[in-house]
C-alpha cells in the first residue's frame, strides 16, 4: 500500500461497464466500403485468371493428338531444316561426311540399308567407336539427341537422310518413332559399327567392338559408386544409376576427367564448399578420386535434363552461342567448346546439365559462395546474369544433347594431369 | 472429397455474404433500426425484494456484486481455473525458453528424445494455448458472464468436473507429445483419443454458462457477453470437426488444419480476450466504451469474415488459387472488426490516462488491447501475397504470434487475474510491487522478443530469396537474432514467476474484508 491519494475520478467498484450510444465514425464506414471493393475485384482478377490457365490446359491437350496425327506423313522440308541445325555442323551441309571421323550420310550403304529406323536407333542414342561406311573407316563420337528432339522431329529428320539424302523410299511415323523411344530411349550409345549388327541385315564387315578395357580398379570404383563404403555414400544415390543427375545435382557422365578430380580436391579443401560432397569427399584416397574421375569421364547416357525453369530458349541460346557484350557475357561455347560438350582439362561439358544445377551454380558464382573457376572467370560471368538469365541458359543447355563420352586414349594421356591433393588451386 | 468447383462457389459466396450482411448491420444501425440499449434495458430487473437493491438506485449503472452473491457463485471456479492456468503458464514458458535455447544452442539438451526442439516446442504451444490461455480466458468468463447478467454462475459442479477433465486430457496429451505420440498437425497434436477427454471437458463449459445465460436478469447482452457465449459455441465445434481421425486427407487436411489453427485464435482466444478487455476497460475507469454501434461492427464482422482466415498460411502451396485468394481478402477484411473494436476501446483509454497509473491491471489489460489492435493490422497485411513472399517460413511469424497469443490474449488474462483474485478471495496482493515488475519484466522482455524475431525474420526472408546466397547464410545470420529471442523470453518466465510467487503468497494470506465495496487498485 502507498500513501498516495487515491485519485477522485476513480469509479465506485459498483460501477459497472456499458455503451455510450454514439454513430459510427465515418472513417470507419469508408474503410470498410473501400475494402470491400478491393476484396470483389480481387475475387475477380484470380477466378479471370485461374480460368484463363484452365483454357491454355485444356487448348494445349487438345492439340497434342493432332500434332501425332500430322505426324503420320513426316514433313520433309522441315526434317531438311532439322538436318541443317543440329546434323551439318559435322556430316557436312549435303551429308558429305569427313575423312576418317564422320562418315557421310549422303549415299551410305548403312542408311541404305538400315533405312530411316536405323538412322532413328542412331539419332536417338548416339554411337561411338570404330564404323565402317561404304568401306571406309571412320572414328567419332555422335552424341544421343533423344532428350534434343520430340518424336515428330527425329521422325522429320530420319525420314529425310532416308529419302532425301539416299534413295531409300521408306519413312518413318512419329508413332513408329514413339515406339522405337518406348525399347531404346535409355539404351547406352551404340558402340561404333558392331553395335548396329542387331539393328541391321546384311552389315558390311565392321570393325570389332573396342568394348571397355576395364583398367585396373574398376571393380573396386563400380562398387564405390553403387555401394559406397564407409563415409563415402554412394554416388549413385544422389547423382544416378547413368550419372545423369536431377535437380540440384550435376550430371557428371562424360565430364572431364581432371574436372571432376579438380572438384573432388575442392571439396576436401573447402576451396568449393558444399557440406555434403565435403564429408564424402574427404572419404575418398587420391587413386579412388582419379578412378571415380575416369569412371565417370567414360560413361555416356542418355540426357535426364529438360528445360524445367521457365526460362526463355532464345535468349538461352543468344547467351550460350554469342554472349551478351552488352553486360559483358561472352558465349558460354566459347569455353565450354562447341555445343557445350566441354573442353578437357578445365572447362566441363555443359550440354545436357540439370538446369536447376545450373542456374544453382550461376547463382552461387555471383554470390562467391562457389569461386573455384580457373582465373575466377565464373564469378564476373555469374554476377552479370539475373536471375531470368540464370534461367534461361540453363533451360538451353538442359535442351542440348549430352555431350560423348571421353576418348579412353585421351582421358590416358590426360591422367598425368590430374591435380593431387597439394596441387595448385585455381 | 475434393475441392470442387461447387464448393469453390460457395465458399465465394460466403465473402459475399459476409459484406451482404455486414452492409444491412451498417445501414439498420445507421437507420436506428437496431434497438440501441437505453437506461431501462441495463437495469436489473430483480423482483422487488430480492434483495438485488442497487448502491444507487437510480443509476442503472451500477450494481453490486458482491452483495448480491453473485461473485461467491463464481469465485471457486474461477480460482481453480486461475491456479491451473498459471501452472500452465509456467508449465509452457519453460518448455518455450528451452525451445528457444535449442535454436541456437543446438546440442544443449540433444541427448534425450522428450527434450529435442521438435517435442519441446509443440509442449510449449499446446500448455499455453490449450492450458494456460484458454482456462485463463474461461476464468475471464466466470467471472464475468454471471456480473454482466446479473445472475449466479450455474451449475459450478459440472464447471469444476470440466475443469477436472480438462486438465487430465491436456497432461495426458502432453505427456503423449513428449514421448513421441503425436497426431502431426500443427495445433493439433494431441492424439484423438486423448482429444475425447478434452471434448468431453469442453463439453462440461457449454452447459453451465449457456445455463447462466438463460437465467440473466438483464434484457440487453453487454458487449463482453456475445464474445463470450460465441467464443464458447465456436470452440467445442472447431475441436471436435478438426480432431476427427479419418475425415481429412492431403492438401485437404492441411486446409482443415489450417482453418483450425487460426480460428482457436481467432475465434475461441480473441473473444475471449477481447471481451475481456471490453469488460475491464470501462469497469476500471468508470466510462462507458464509445459506441455501442461500432460494438455491434466490431463482433459482427469478427463473425462473418474471421473464418476463412487462416488458409493465408498455404499460400504458395498446392491448394487452388481463389481459395487461398478468398483467404487473403477476408484476412484483410479484419480491418473492419478491429477498427471498430480500438475506437471503442482506446478513446476510453486515451481520454483517461490517470487510470493508467492508478492500477496496473488496467495497465496490463490496456496494453494487451492496443497489442491486439497491431497484431490484427500485422496479420492483416502479412496475409498478403507480396509479404508473405518474403515472412513466410520465417521467424517473422513467430514474431506475429507472440503478438497475438502473448502481448494481447496473455497480458489481458494476467491483468484480469490481478484484477479478479483480490476479489474473488477477499485478500489483498502480498508483494503488490512485484505487480509492478511483472509488468515491466513483460512489456521489455517481449519488445526484445518481438523485434529481435521480427528484424531476424524479415532478413531471412529476403536471404532466403536470394538465389546467389546458399541456404545455409540464411540460418547462420539469424543466430543473434536468435538469442535476443531467448533472452526476451528468460524475462517474460522472470516475470511470470513473480505471478506464482504472489499468487502462492495470497493463498497463505489473511482474509481482509468481506465485502468488496471499496475500489482495490490491484498494486495499493
Amino acid at each position: 500500500m502507498t500513501d498516495k491519494k487515491p485519485d477522485p475520478r476513480r469509479p465506485d467498484e459498483t460501477f459497472e461497464p456499458f455503451e455510450a450510444t454514439r454513430r459510427i465514425p465515418w472513417p470507419v464506414y469508408s474503410i470498410a466500403i473501400a475494402l470491400a471493393i478491393w476484396g470483389v475485384i480481387m475475387l475477380v482478377q484470380t477466378s479471370t485468371a485461374v480460368q484463363v490457365a484452365d483454357k491454355a490446359q485444356t487448348e494445349a491437350a487438345k492439340q497434342e493428338p493432332t500434332k501425332l496425327a500430322q505426324a503420320a506423313a513426316p514433313d520433309l522440308d522441315a526434317g531438311k531444316t532439322l538436318f541443317a541445325d543440329n546434323c551439318a555442323t559435322c556430316h557436312g551441309d549435303a551429308g558429305e561426311g569427313v575423312t576418317g571421323a564422320f562418315p557421310p550420310l549422303h549415299g551410305s550403304d548403312i542408311v541404305k540399308l538400315g533405312g530411316a529406323k536405323a538412322v532413328t536407333q542412331i539419332v536417338m542414342r548416339g554411337i561411338g567407336g570404330k564404323l565402317n561406311v561404304n568401306g571406309e573407316s571412320y572414328e567419332g563420337e555422335m552424341p544421343a539427341f533423344g532428350s534434343v528432339l520430340s518424336d515428330t522431329e527425329i521422325s522429320e529428320v530420319a525420314s529425310y537422310v532416308a529419302t532425301g539424302l539416299n534413295d531409300d523410299a521408306k519413312t518413318i511415323s512419329a508413332p513408329e518413332v514413339a515406339d522405337i523411344r518406348k525399347v531404346a530411349g535409355d539404351m547406352d550409345p551404340l558402340d561404333g559399327g558392331a553395335g548396329l549388327a542387331g539393328l541391321i541385315n546384311n552389315l558390311p564387315a565392321q570393325p570389332e567392338s573396342a568394348a571397355a578395357e576395364k583398367g585396373p580398379g574398376s571393380e573396386r570404383v563400380a562398387q564405390l559408386v553403387s555401394q559406397g563404403s564407409g563415409t563415402v555414400w554412394a554416388c549413385a544415390s544422389c547423382h544416378g544409376d547413368k550419372g545423369e543427375g536431377t535437380e540440384t545435382v550435376p550430371r557428371l557422365a562424360g565430364l572431364p576427367a581432371p574436372y571432376l578430380a579438380k572438384q573432388l580436391h575442392d571439396f576436401q579443401k573447402g576451396t568449393r564448399p558444399n557440406d555434403s560432397m565435403a564429408y564424402v569427399a574427404k572419404g575418398l584416397s587420391d587413386q579412388e578420386i582419379v578412378e571415380l574421375a575416369n569412371y565417370y569421364a567414360t560413361m555416356t547416357s542418355p540426357s535426364g535434363a529438360k528445360p524445367s525453369l521457365e526460362g526463355d530458349l532464345k535468349r538461352g541460346a543468344q547467351l550460350a552461342k554469342e554472349g551478351d557484350w552488352s553486360i559483358g557475357v561472352p558465349a558460354c561455347f566459347t569455353c565450354h567448346g562447341p555445343s557445350g560438350v566441354g573442353v578437357a582439362p578445365n572447362f566441363p561439358g555443359i550440354a545436357a546439365q540439370q538446369p536447376a544445377y545450373v542456374a544453382h551454380q550461376l547463382a552461387m558464382w555471383a554470390g562467391g559462395a562457389r569461386h573455384n573457376s580457373p582465373l575466377g572467370l565464373m564469378a564476373g560471368i555469374g554476377k552479370a546474369l539475373n536471375d531470368a538469365d540464370r534461367r534461361a541458359v540453363a533451360d538451353y543447355l538442359a535442351s542440348l544433347a549430352p555431350m560423348p563420352a571421353m576418348d579412353k586414349t585421351e582421358l590416358a594421356a590426360m591422367e598425368s594431369n590430374i591435380p593431387v591433393r597439394e596441387g595448385v588451386d585455381q | 472429397m475434393q475441392i470442387t468447383e461447387t464448393l469453390g462457389l460457395l465458399l465465394a459466396l460466403s465473402f459475399v455474404i459476409s459484406l451482404l450482411a455486414l452492409t444491412i448491420l451498417i445501414w439498420a444501425i445507421a437507420n436506428k433500426q437496431v434497438h440501441t440499449p437505453d437506461a431501462d434495458d441495463a437495469r436489473t430487473i430483480f423482483e422487488p425484494g430480492e434483495g438485488a437493491d442497487t448502491d444507487a438506485p437510480n443509476d442503472p449503472h451500477h450494481f453490486n456484486a458482491a452483495r448480491a452473491g453473485i461473485d461467491a457463485s463464481s469465485s471457486s471456479v474461477v480460482m481453480w481455473l486461475i491456479a491451473a492456468a498459471v501452472f500452465w503458464l509456467i508449465y509452457g514458458s519453460l518448455h518455450g525458453l528451452a525451445a528457444s535455447l535449442e535454436l541456437h544452442l543446438p546440442d544443449l539438451m540433444s541427448g534425450t528424445a522428450q527434450m529435442t526442439f521438435g517435442r519441446m516446442r509443440t509442449v510449449h504451444l499446446n500448455s499455453v494455448a490449450y492450458g494456460w490461455a484458454s482456462q485463463g480466458g474461461l476464468a475471464a468468463v466466470c467471472w464475468i458472464l454471471p456480473r454482466i447478467f446479473r445472475t449466479e454462475l450455474r451449475m459450478t459442479g459440472l464447471l469444476k468436473t470440466g475443469i477436472v477433465l480438462w486438465n487430465i486430457g491436456l497432461a495426458a496429451g502432453v505427456f503423449a507429445i513428449a514421448n513421441g505420440w503425436t497426431d502431426g498437425l500443427e495445433w493439433l497434436e494431441i492424439p484423438w483419443q486423448i482429444d475425447i477427454v478434452l471434448a468431453a471437458g469442453a463439453a462440461c463449459f457449454v452447459a453451465p454458462l449457456i445455463a447462466t445465460a438463460k437465467h440473466r436478469n438483464v434484457h440487453h447482452i453487454y458487449v463482453s457477453g456475445w464474445y463470450f457465449l460465441a467464443a464458447v459455441l465456436w470452440f467445442p465445434v472447431l475441436f471436435v470437426i478438426a480432431n476427427i481421425p479419418g475425415v481429412h486427407h492431403g492438401v485437404e487436411q492441411a486446409t482443415m488444419n489450417w482453418w483450425y489453427a487460426h480460428n482457436v485464435l481467432g475465434l475461441w482466444l480473441t473473444p475471449l480476450g477481447v471481451g475481456a478487455a471490453y469488460y475491464f476497460i470501462p469497469k476500471i475507469i468508470g466510462k462507458p466504451v464509445y459506441s455501442y454501434a461500432l460494438s455491434l461492427v466490431g463482433f459482427w464482422a469478427l463473425a462473418l469474415f474471421y473464418s476463412q482466415v487462416g488458409i493465408h498460411h498455404l499460400i504458395g502451396g498446392p491448394v487452388p488459387t481463389w481459395l487461398v485468394t478468398l483467404s487473403v481478402v477476408h484476412s484483410v477484411m479484419m480491418f473492419v472488426p478491429v477498427i471498430a473494436v480500438a475506437i471503442n476501446q482506446h478513446v476510453t483509454v486515451a481520454a483517461n490516462l490517470w487510470a493508467l497509473k492508478e492500477s496496473i491491471p488496467l495497465r496490463f489489460i490496456s496494453f494487451g488491447a492496443v497489442m491486439y489492435t497491431l497484431a490484427s493490422f500485422q496479420g492483416s497485411i502479412e496475409a498478403l501475397r507480396s509479404v508473405n513472399t518474403i515472412t513466410h517460413f520465417t521467424h517473422y511469424t513467430v514474431a506475429h504470434a507472440h503478438l497475438g497469443a502473448y502481448a494481447f490474449v496473455s497480458l489481458v488474462l494476467m491483468g484480469v487475474i490481478y484484477q479478479v483474485v483480490p476479489r474473488a478471495t477477499g485478500k489483498y496482493w502480498p508483494f503488490p510491487r512485484m505487480i509492478a515488475w511483472h509488468f515491466w519484466l513483460n512489456v521489455i522482455g517481449f519488445a526484445i522478443y518481438f523485434f529481435s524475431l521480427t528484424i531476424g525474420g524479415v532478413l531471412q526472408g529476403l536471404a532466403q530469396l536470394d538465389a546467389t546466397k546458399p541456404f545455409a547464410d540464411s540460418v547462420t545470420l539469424l543466430k543473434p537474432y536468435l538469442e535476443g529471442r531467448s533472452l526476451g523470453g528468460g524475462l517474460m518466465t522472470l516475470g511470470h514467476v513473480l505471478l506464482v510467487i504472489n499468487l502462492i503468497a495470497i493463498g497463505f494470506a489473511k482474509k481482509t474484508r468481506e465485502t468488496e465495496t471499496e475500489n482495490m487498485v490491484a498494486a495499493e
